[in-house]
C-alpha cells in the first residue's frame, strides 16, 4: 500500500543533519546532543511503526510521485517490508544508545560528529528501505562515506592507519558494486530491484547477470567482513571511537549481510546459476568465517580488537542462514542480526567504559583493575554469556531457526560452524570478565603475543550514562519472548522471499532432528574461557603441550592479519576470484 | 604477507577471475547498441510533464531527484569529515593571519596575479551562478556551477591574499551555505508532502519549456545544490589553507 512513511526515516536524520550545520556553533552547549538523541528516537519509533503496519502488506512510497509508466518504472521508491523495517528499528536504537552513550565525549568537535552519525543513520536506514539498485548504492556510499571520516577521528598513527585501510578496501567495494550496477543496467535496461528480477527471470543463461552478482556479492562481503573479505574490519573497528565502534559492529556490518539477503530475494534468486553458486560457496565462505573469527578472537588481547574479530565470526553465522536460502534460514539470519546488533553495541560500549574509567583496554594489562566498576562486571559477563549463545532471547531463537533450516540440507553438520564460532567468542568475552574484573587468570596464553596498545577515552563522563544504553541493549536482546521474535522473522522473511523462488519444503513426515546449538557453543565457552583463567592451577605439563599445540595456529592466523593494504587488496582479489569461480562451477 | 607471495596470490587470482570476466565481457551488447528502455522513457516523459530541455537535469533533480539527495549528503559527509580529520589536529579556534609554514617567506604577489584575479575572481563567480541557474535547460547545473563558484572563491583568495579572505569568506557561512543548501533541498521534498503529494514530488507550476524558471521544483532543489556544493568547496579549500599554515604563539593548537 502507499504510505508516505518511508521516506521520513532518511530525509528526516538528513534535515536534522544539515539543520545543525548551518546553525552550528549558535546552539548551546547540550542542545545537539539532545536533538540528536530525539532524531534516533524518532527513527527507532518509525522503524517499529512501519514493522507493526507492513504486516498486512509492505508500505511503498514513489519518489516525487514517479510511479511506473507502461510498465517501466522511472522513479525511485521505498519499500518498507517487516525486514526493512525491524532494520530501521535497530539502527534507530543503537543509534540512540551511541549517543546516550557519547554524552559529552565529543566536546571538541562541536555539531560535526553529530552530522556525521546523522547522516550515518540516515545512510543506514536509505539502504534497508530503498527498492532501487542504484539507489541502494548511494545509500552504501554515504554510509562508507561518513564511517571513514568517524573512524580517523582520534588522529592518532593506529587510528589514521585503520580509517586508510578501510577507505581503501570498502571503496573497492563501491567500485565493484558500481561496475556490477553498470553490467545489470546494460543488459536489463532496469534499476527497480523487482523489475530487474522479473527481467533476470527471462534472460536465464546470460552470462552478464552471474557477472553482476559476482560484484555485487564481492561488495557487500566486504561491508559484511567475510573471509577472505574481512581483512580491514579488525583494523577499523578496534581504533574507531567506542561510540563509534557501536554502530559500526552492531549495525553497519550487518548492512553487508542484510543487503546480500535483499538483491538475492528480489533480483538473483530467478537465476539457477546464482542461486546454486551461493549456496555451494557462501554458504562455506560464511561457516569458514564464523570458526576462524571465533579463533582470531580468542587470540586477542586488546580487548575492541576482540570485539572485532567476534563480530566477524558472528557475521558469518549471518551469513550463512541468507546461503541455506530457506524461509527458516532467511528468519534465523533476521532474528539473530537484531540479537547479536544489540549485545555487540552494548559489548562496545562496555570497551569504552574501560577505556574511560580504568584508561586502558589491554585484557592483560587491566588484570584485576576492574573490580570497582562492578556494574560493568554484570553487564560484560551478560553479554559474553549472551555472545555464547545462553538459550535466551534473540540470538539463541537465531540459532534455532538456522538450526531447522539447515535440517534440509544434505551435510547438515556445516551449522556446527555456529556453535564453534560462538562459544569461541563467547569463551574471549568471559575471559576478559574474568581477567579483568575478577583478577583470575595469571597466566597468559596465546594471546598474549597478539598486538596491543595503551589507549583512553575520554574520561569524566557520567558512568551511569555509559552504562545504561548497555543494560537497555541487552534487555532487549535477551528478554524478546522467543516465540514472538520466531513469529514475526518468519513473517519479515517470507515477505522479502515473496517475488523469489520458492523454497524447497522439508518432505513431510521427516522432521529434521534439532541440535542443541545454545547449550553446545555454551559449554565450549565455558570450557575454554575456565581452560584460559585457570591454567595455573593445572599440572605444568599439559598446559604447557597444549600451548605449544596452538601457539603456532594462532600467531600463524595474527600474522596474516597484517594491516598491510596490500595484503588486504590481494585477499579481496583471491576472494573474488573465488566467487567467480563458484558461479562457473557451480 | 612477502611482495612476492602477494604478487604470486594476485596473479592466481586475476588467472582465475579470467574466465568469467572473458565471457561476461563477449555477452556485452555491442557499442552504441540501442535498446535502452529507460532513456527513451524518459525523453518521452521529461519534456512533456516538466517542460525541462535537459534530460540529465530532469533525471536527476525529479525523476531521481532522491538519489541527488543521498550524493548531496555524500559530499556533505565527506567535506564534515575532512573536516573533522584536519582541525581535529588543530582545534577550532582559527586565525586570521597569513599561511606560515615553518620558515618559508610569504613572496608578495605581484600586481599582474591581483589584476587578473581581481578580474578573473567575479567573472568565475558569475559564471558558476549563471550554471547553477540554467540548470533545466544547459548541461551543467548545482553540482558543476557549486564547483565553479567553489573555484572563483580560490581566486579571491590568490588575488587578495589570507586575511582578506578569511574575511570575505567565513567558515560560519560556509557551514551555513553546506547545511542551509542540503536543509532546502530534504525541505523541498517535506514541502510537497505536507500537501499530501509524495515526498519531492512537483508543486510548482511548470513555466514556459526554454524559459529559466521551467521545471516546477527543479529551479528550487537545484539552487540548494548550488548552495551546498559552493559552501563545501569553500569549505575544503580553507580548511586545506588552514592546513598549511603554522599556527602562531597565543593561538589555539
Amino acid at each position: 500500500m502507499i504510505s508516505s512513511l518511508p521516506p521520513l526515516a532518511a530525509a528526516g536524520p538528513i534535515l536534522v543533519a544539515a539543520t545543525l550545520l548551518a546553525l552550528g556553533r549558535h546552539l548551546p552547549g547540550r542542545v545537539p546532543d539532545v536533538i540528536a538523541i530525539v532524531a534516533a528516537l524518532a527513527v527507532a519509533a518509525l522503524g517499529a511503526l512501519m514493522a507493526f503496519r507492513a504486516g498486512d502488506g509492505v508500505l511503498l512510497h514513489w519518489f516525487g510521485g514517479w510511479s511506473p509508466r507502461e510498465g517501466m518504472p522511472i522513479g525511485i521508491a521505498f519499500q518498507a517490508d517487516v525486514a526493512g523495517s525491524v532494520m530501521v528499528a535497530l539502527v534507530g536504537i543503537l543509534f540512540v544508545a551511541s549517543f546516550v552513550f557519547a554524552w559529552g565525549f565529543f566536546e571538541e568537535v562541536g555539531v560535526q560528529f553529530h552530522v556525521l552519525m546523522l547522516v550515518f543513520m540516515a545512510a543506514m536506514c536509505g539502504f534497508c528501505l530503498t527498492r532501487d539498485l542504484f539507489n541502494l548504492f548511494v545509500w552504501f556510499e554515504v554510509m562508507s562515506v561518513a564511517a571513514f571520516a568517524l573512524t580517523a577521528y582520534r588522529l592518532e598513527a593506529s587510528a589514521l592507519e585503520g580509517a586508510l585501510n578501510f577507505t581503501v578496501t570498502n571503496s573497492l567495494g563501491s567500485m565493484m558494486m558500481l561496475a556490477g550496477i553498470g553490467l545489470l543496467y546494460a543488459r536489463l535496461g532496469r534499476l527497480d530491484m523487482l523489475a530487474l528480477g522479473e527481467e533476470a527471470a527471462k534472460a536465464a543463461g546470460d552470462p552478464v547477470i552471474p557477472g553482476a552478482f559476482c560484484l555485487l556479492a564481492a561488495a557487500l562481503l566486504i561491508k559484511g567482513a567475510t573471509v577472505p573479505f574481512h581483512l580491514w574490519l579488525a583494523d577499523a573497528h578496534a581504533v574507531a571511537p567506542s561510540p563509534v565502534s557501536m554502530v559500526f559492529s552492531g549495525g553497519m556490518v550487518a548492512m553487508g549481510v542484510f543487503g546480500l539477503a535483499r538483491l538475492t530475494w528480489t533480483v538473483f534468486a530467478p537465476v539457477e546459476a546464482v542461486t546454486e553458486a551461493l549456496h555451494a560457496v557462501v554458504l562455506w565462505l560464511g561457516a569458514a568465517t564464523s570458526v576462524l573469527g571465533g579463533m582470531l578472537c580468542l587470540g586477542q588481547r586488546h580487548v575492541k580488537r576482540m570485539l572485532a574479530f567476534s563480530t566477524i565470526s558472528h557475521t558469518g553465522i549471518l551469513l550463512m542462514g541468507v546461503a541455506l536460502l530457506s524461509a527458516d534460514g532467511l528468519a534465523g539470519t533476521l532474528t539473530y542480526l537484531v540479537g547479536h546488533g544489540l549485545v555487540k553495541a552494548a559489548l562496545f560500549a562496555l570497551a569504552g567504559v574501560l577505556m574511560a574509567r580504568l584508561g586502558g583496554i589491554d585484557e592483560i594489562g587491566l588484570r584485576g583493575r576492574g573490580r570497582e566498576i562492578w556494574p560493568a562486571r554484570i553487564a560484560f559477563a551478560a553479554g559474553g554469556l549472551l555472545l555464547a549463545g545462553l538459550p535466551v532471547g534473540l540470538m539463541e531463537e537465531g540459532a534455532t531457526l538456522l538450526d531447522a533450516a539447515a535440517g534440509a540440507e544434505s551435510f547438515r553438520w556445516v551449522i556446527l560452524a555456529v556453535p564453534i564460532g560462538a562459544g569461541l567468542t563467547g569463551a574471549a568475552v568471559l575471559r576478559a570478565a574474568g581477567r579483568i574484573f575478577l583478577g583470575w587468570g595469571k597466566v597468559d596464553g596465546e594471546e598474549e603475543g597478539a598486538p596491543s596498545e595503551q589507549e583512553a577515552e575520554k574520561a569524566n563522563r557520567p558512568l551511569p550514562l555509559m552504562l545504561a544504553p548497555v543494560a537497555v541493549l541487552l534487555l532487549l536482546a535477551s528478554a524478546v519472548p522467543g516465540h514472538l521474535a520466531e513469529e514475526a522473522a518468519q513473517h519479515a522473511a517470507s515477505a522479502m522471499m515473496q517475488p523469489g523462488i520458492v523454497p524447497a519444503p522439508v518432505s513431510p513426515g521427516e522432521v529434521p532432528e534439532r541440535l542443541p546449538l545454545g547449550w553446545m557453543s555454551l559449554s565450549l565457552a565455558l570450557l575454554v574461557a575456565g581452560w584460559h583463567l585457570g591454567r595455573h592451577h593445572l599440572p605444568a605439563i599439559l598446559s604447557n603441550g597444549v600451548q605449544a599445540l596452538t601457539a603456532p595456529v594462532f600467531a600463524g592466523l595474527e600474522r596474516l592479519h597484517s594491516g598491510v593494504t596490500g595484503d588486504e587488496l590481494v585477499w579481496i582479489l583471491a576472494g573474488l576470484a573465488l566467487l567467480s569461480l563458484g558461479l562457473w562451477l557451480a | 604477507m612477502s611482495r612476492r607471495a602477494r604478487g604470486i596470490l594476485a596473479a592466481i587470482a586475476a588467472l582465475a577471475l579470467a574466465p568469467g570476466a572473458l565471457a561476461v565481457v563477449r555477452a556485452m551488447p555491442p557499442l552504441g547498441d540501442h535498446p535502452l528502455p529507460y532513456g527513451d522513457a524518459v525523453n518521452r516523459v521529461a519534456p512533456a510533464e516538466r517542460a525541462v530541455s535537459n534530460m540529465v537535469t530532469a533525471v536527476n533533480f525529479d525523476l531521481r531527484g532522491f538519489d541527488t539527495l543521498g550524493e548531496e549528503v555524500m559530499l556533505l559527509a565527506a567535506v564534515v569529515g575532512a573536516v573533522v580529520v584536519l582541525r581535529g589536529a588543530r582545534g577550532e579556534g582559527v586565525g586570521d593571519r597569513p599561511a606560515r609554514c615553518g620558515s618559508r617567506p610569504i613572496p608578495p604577489r605581484s600586481d599582474a596575479v591581483v589584476l587578473l584575479c581581481r578580474m578573473t575572481a567575479p567573472l568565475t563567480l558569475i559564471y558558476g551562478l549563471y550554471v547553477v541557474l540554467h540548470a533545466a535547460l544547459t548541461p551543467g547545473g548545482g553540482f558543476q556551477g557549486g564547483a565553479i563558484i567553489g573555484s572563483g572563491l580560490v581566486l579571491v583568495w590568490l588575488g587578495e591574499g589570507y586575511n582578506a579572505w578569511r574575511r570575505m569568506v567565513p567558515g560560519v557561512v560556509l557551514h551555513a551555505l553546506e547545511g542551509g543548501g542540503a536543509g532546502l533541498y530534504a525541505l523541498a521534498g517535506f514541502g510537497a508532502m505536507l500537501t499530501g503529494a509524495a515526498y519531492l514530488a512537483n508543486m510548482l507550476p511548470l513555466g514556459d519549456w526554454g524559459s529559466i524558471l521551467s521545471g516546477g521544483m527543479i529551479p528550487v532543489v537545484n539552487f540548494g545544490v548550488g548552495l551546498a556544493v559552493s559552501g563545501a568547496f569553500g569549505m575544503l579549500f580553507l580548511e586545506f589553507l588552514e592546513e598549511t599554515r603554522e599556527p602562531e604563539k597565543g593561538e589555539e593548537q
